[in-house]
């Protein structure tokens, strides 16, 4: 006799009314590697042969019999968050497909992205990238964020290879695996998620050990993403510490002084805040740093209103730093060249990103980590998480009355800082 | 989306009519009446509230995990499922949405020692972390993976002027943890105005809210005027509470008193700020724009409620008006008698037989009658 199986029946017709994934999509291709699971291209099985772009988290393995164990926290927020949003620049999520222990999502599909836009920049067309295509990639970035935060949502992890553009040159912001909703938390983000950024977009009050951080975090982002787009190479490309035995965080002192380096040290006038943060003594210890952030824009370019778009975004003090939607009204948007809804409008052809390569799938083989499928083999694993990035299994368990117990802190094989990220040339 | 429910899922994909409701329940019908299915629901809400307590989730995070539940069994029946892994799932699954994450081996622990254990004594309920994994996986196909839930909380907090809930920690919404960030439009009635009541009255109101999940409610009516109408049903509608919610109550409006409140006569007023009481709360409500017949109804529904609960034998509100929510429940529906009381094991029993029933009559279809004419009789023999 069968053991009692109480939900046979309730299983059975689930299953009969399933559509399979495969009946519905063929997968053309595997595009990048990510944290928890894979992204492919593939096209809808029907006449209009659609593209899309899935992610498809893996289900985790015990020994070599792959069974359910819980969907991780980082697909249920992007699931969640995707399920409620909708804006032009923000990847739209079709659908999802729950299937054999594994989890599909499927997300417009997206040409480009910043990085690989940086990078052609720097390797092949070798010139800085042109303003209209700057100040409309900026623009539209702003704009969707405008609209992450109105719905009070907090991305966590701007960062060039997260935000995409498509071949009609329209911005999406892509990955809400760390993306948050503040309006009243259950918990303080803090205790949810020690580390959030990856380190070199990671705002000065993250680094400084804030307990509540805001919006302003991801404003931040914006001004290294846009630096970075303006320079082809990150601005602030700090070294990072790694996570101590006790699995603490360390204070990050070489990306501190990378951003004193340009912003000068930042003074308890401007930001009367700082020495109440728990990485204040630390930070003392530095070098006094004069801002140079006049210097670092003038040797690139001569906007005035750009320069000041930067300084606002790189405010010290979160409070006086520009809002998303400060920045997005900001007038070096409306200053001579005007950004368009097409990025790419105007681009002589051979400024035109390439399209996204694809490689054959090898999904079958268990363990193959194809660093060298990547697209941009010069960005060599440009999708790592934050440091403490917590895996599927391991999320924090912290109780809900917001005490930390058990994190289990998962370095993403590779460095996530991207130490083995050629530094693209620039003359 | 947090502050725009009219685009949020929940308003667009889950409200559903009474129609659509009863229409889910034909399969669960054939082995159960209305009154025992809206038992089960006052049941399993206070199951999943128990359960949820052990895992240490706080009030909404329990409340999303019924509003699961329920939209679970907008699709399925309890004859084909088993409700407490289901709800089990619902728990883990809430937990996750709303952020405060707990271990499926605990969840699992949790909920076994609870429904084996004397309270519930189901003799079986799964060990292995895999199967309330799978559930979770259908679970979530289930809810077209709509996670992100309202709840009438925010709205009663924002229509008083609070940014912490009223009650201790462990029973309280607790937004209390992070910095509170109010900083959204309302996105219902006119945007204005505030009710200034005092901590004893907006708790009621918060136990109210509480109990209104023993309901169908959140699968009916937009959590905001489940609110209104909890606030409501706190201030004015059993005469007991009403005047310790009146010694309790103080408008800070210098609007003079006027005749408008009929409510008012529920009352016996001591003080003449409590005469004000009334009327202010009605200029108030109707200073909202919600529509008035609506709130009524959902106070029928919160009575109706309160009237099956109090024939369960566990659970029962304990905060004071409970005791005359008794009383009214028998002037207010049919009888209830001392000897109706219903215990969980015996709900627990109930439920398990409606399964067997079901799964008999899918292994031995009677031959000659149509399913359908069998599955009358079935119903009337479990009706007498
Ligand atoms: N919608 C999409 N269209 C095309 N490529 C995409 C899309 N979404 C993601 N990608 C590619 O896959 C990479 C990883 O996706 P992402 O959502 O950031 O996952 P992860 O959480 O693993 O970082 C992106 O950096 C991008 O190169
Ligand atoms: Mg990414």
């Amino acid at each position: 006799m069968l053991p009692y199986d109480p939900m046979r029946a309730y299983r059975h017709k689930r299953d009969a009314a399933h559509q399979a994934f495969n009946t519905k999509y063929a997968m053309l291709g595997f595009i990048s590697s990510g944290t928890y699971g894979r992204v492919y291209k593939a096209k809808t099985r029907d006449a209009e042969e659609r593209i899309y772009a899935i992610k498809k988290f893996k289900p985790d393995k015990e020994g070599e019999v792959v069974t359910y164990t819980g969907i991780s926290q980082s697909a249920i927020r992007e699931i969640a968050l995707n399920r409620e949003i909708s804006h032009e620049n923000i990847v739209a999520l079709r659908e999802v497909v729950l299937e054999d222990k594994s989890i599909y999502m499927v997300f417009e599909y997206a040409e480009h992205d910043f990085l690989q836009i940086i990078h052609h920049f720097s390797t092949t067309v070798r010139a800085m990238v042109p303003p209209s295509l700057l100040k409309s990639c900026i623009h539209q970035l702003l704009n969707g964020l405008v609209y992450l935060h109105t719905c009070h949502i907090q991305h966590r992890d701007l960062k060039p290879a997260n935000i995409l553009i498509n071949s009609d040159g329209v911005v999406k912001i892509g990955d809400l695996g760390l993306a948050r909703l503040t309006y009243s938390p259950l918990q303080p983000l803090y205790s949810g998620d020690k580390v959030v950024v990856t380190i070199w977009y990671r705002a000065p009050e993250l680094l400084l050990g804030a307990r509540h951080y805001t919006k302003a975090i991801d404003c931040w982002a914006v001004g290294c993403v846009m630096a970075e787009l303006i320079s082809l190479r990150p601005i602030f490309k700090g070294e990072e510490a790694k996570l101590d035995h006790k699995k603490n965080v360390p204070f990050q002192k070489d990306q501190v002084v990378k951003i004193f380096e340009v912003l000068g040290t930042p003074s308890v006038h401007e930001w009367p805040g700082l020495p109440q943060f728990p990485e204040y003594l630390n930070m003392k210890a530095l070098d006094n740093y004069p801002p140079k952030l006049t210097e670092w824009c003038t040797t690139r370019f001569r906007s005035k209103d750009a320069t000041d778009l930067l300084r606002q975004l790189f405010m010290y003090n979160p409070e006086n730093r520009a809002t998303a939607l400060e920045a997005f009204n900001h007038k070096w948007f409306s200053e001579d060249i005007k950004p368009t809804r097409n990025a790419f409008h105007g681009l002589p052809p051979n400024h035109c990103p390439p399209l996204r390569k694809i490689t054959q799938d090898e999904a079958s083989l268990a363990h193959h980590v194809p660093a060298s499928n990547n697209n941009n083999p010069a960005y060599n694993n440009p999708n790592s998480k934050p440091a403490s990035w917590k895996p599927a299994s391991g999320q924090n368990f912290g109780s809900a009355f917001g005490v930390n117990t058990a994190v289990t802190m998962q370095v993403p094989a590779g460095n996530n800082s991207g130490g083995s990220r050629k530094k693209p040339r620039l003359e | 989306m947090a502050t725009d429910y009219w685009a949020s899922s929940h308003h667009r994909r889950w409200i559903v009519d009474r129609h659509t409701l009863n229409n889910a329940r034909a399969e669960d019908l054939e082995y159960a009446t209305h009154e025992q299915l809206a038992l089960l629901g006052v049941f399993f809400a206070t199951v999943i509230s128990k359960l949820g307590k052990r895992l240490g989730l706080r009030q909404r995070a329990i409340a999303t995990s019924v509003v699961f539940f329920r939209r679970f069994y907008l699709k399925n029946s309890y004859c084909d499922t088993d409700p407490f892994l289901v709800l089990t799932a619902c728990c883990y699954l809430a937990s996750k949405a709303e952020e405060t994450p707990v271990h499926l081996k605990t969840a699992i622990v949790e909920a076994r020692s609870l429904f084996t254990g004397e309270d519930y004594n189901l003799k079986q309920f799964p060990s292995d972390n895999s199967k309330l994994a799978e559930m979770e996986f259908y679970l979530l196909d289930d809810l077209e993976c709509d996670l992100t839930v309202y709840h009438p909380y925010r709205t009663l907090l924002a229509m008083c002027g609070k940014d912490n809930p009223p009650v201790p920690e462990d029973d309280a919404e607790a937004g209390e943890l992070g910095k509170p960030q109010h900083d959204g439009p309302r996105y219902w009635g006119t945007g204005i105005g505030k009710l200034d009541l005092e901590e004893g009255a907006i708790q009621m109101a918060w136990f109210v809210v509480n109990d209104t999940y023993r309901s169908d409610l959140c699968l009916l009516y937009p959590p905001h005027l489940i609110a209104v109408a909890s606030i409501f049903f706190a201030l004015t509608l059993h005469p007991s509470s009403r005047s310790a919610v009146d010694s309790s109550l103080a408008f800070s409006s210098s609007h003079p008193p006027s005749n408008a409140g009929g409510r008012a006569s529920h009352g016996q007023p001591k003080r003449s700020t409590v005469v004000r009481t009334g009327d202010e709360l009605i200029l108030f409500l109707a200073g909202l724009n919600v529509s008035m017949p609506l709130i009524a109804s959902i106070i029928q529904e919160i009575i109706a409620m309160y009237s099956l609960w109090n024939r369960m034998s566990e659970g029962r509100a304990d905060w004071a008006p409970q005791s005359s929510m008794q009383r009214k429940g028998k002037s207010n529906s049919s009888p209830i008698k001392q000897d109706d009381l219903v215990t969980p094991v015996a709900l627990t029993q109930f439920v398990l037989e409606m399964r067997e029933r079901k799964e008999r009559d899918v292994a031995h279809p009677p031959s000659a009658k149509p399913t359908a004419i069998n599955k009358v009789l079935e119903r009337t023999q479990a009706a007498g």
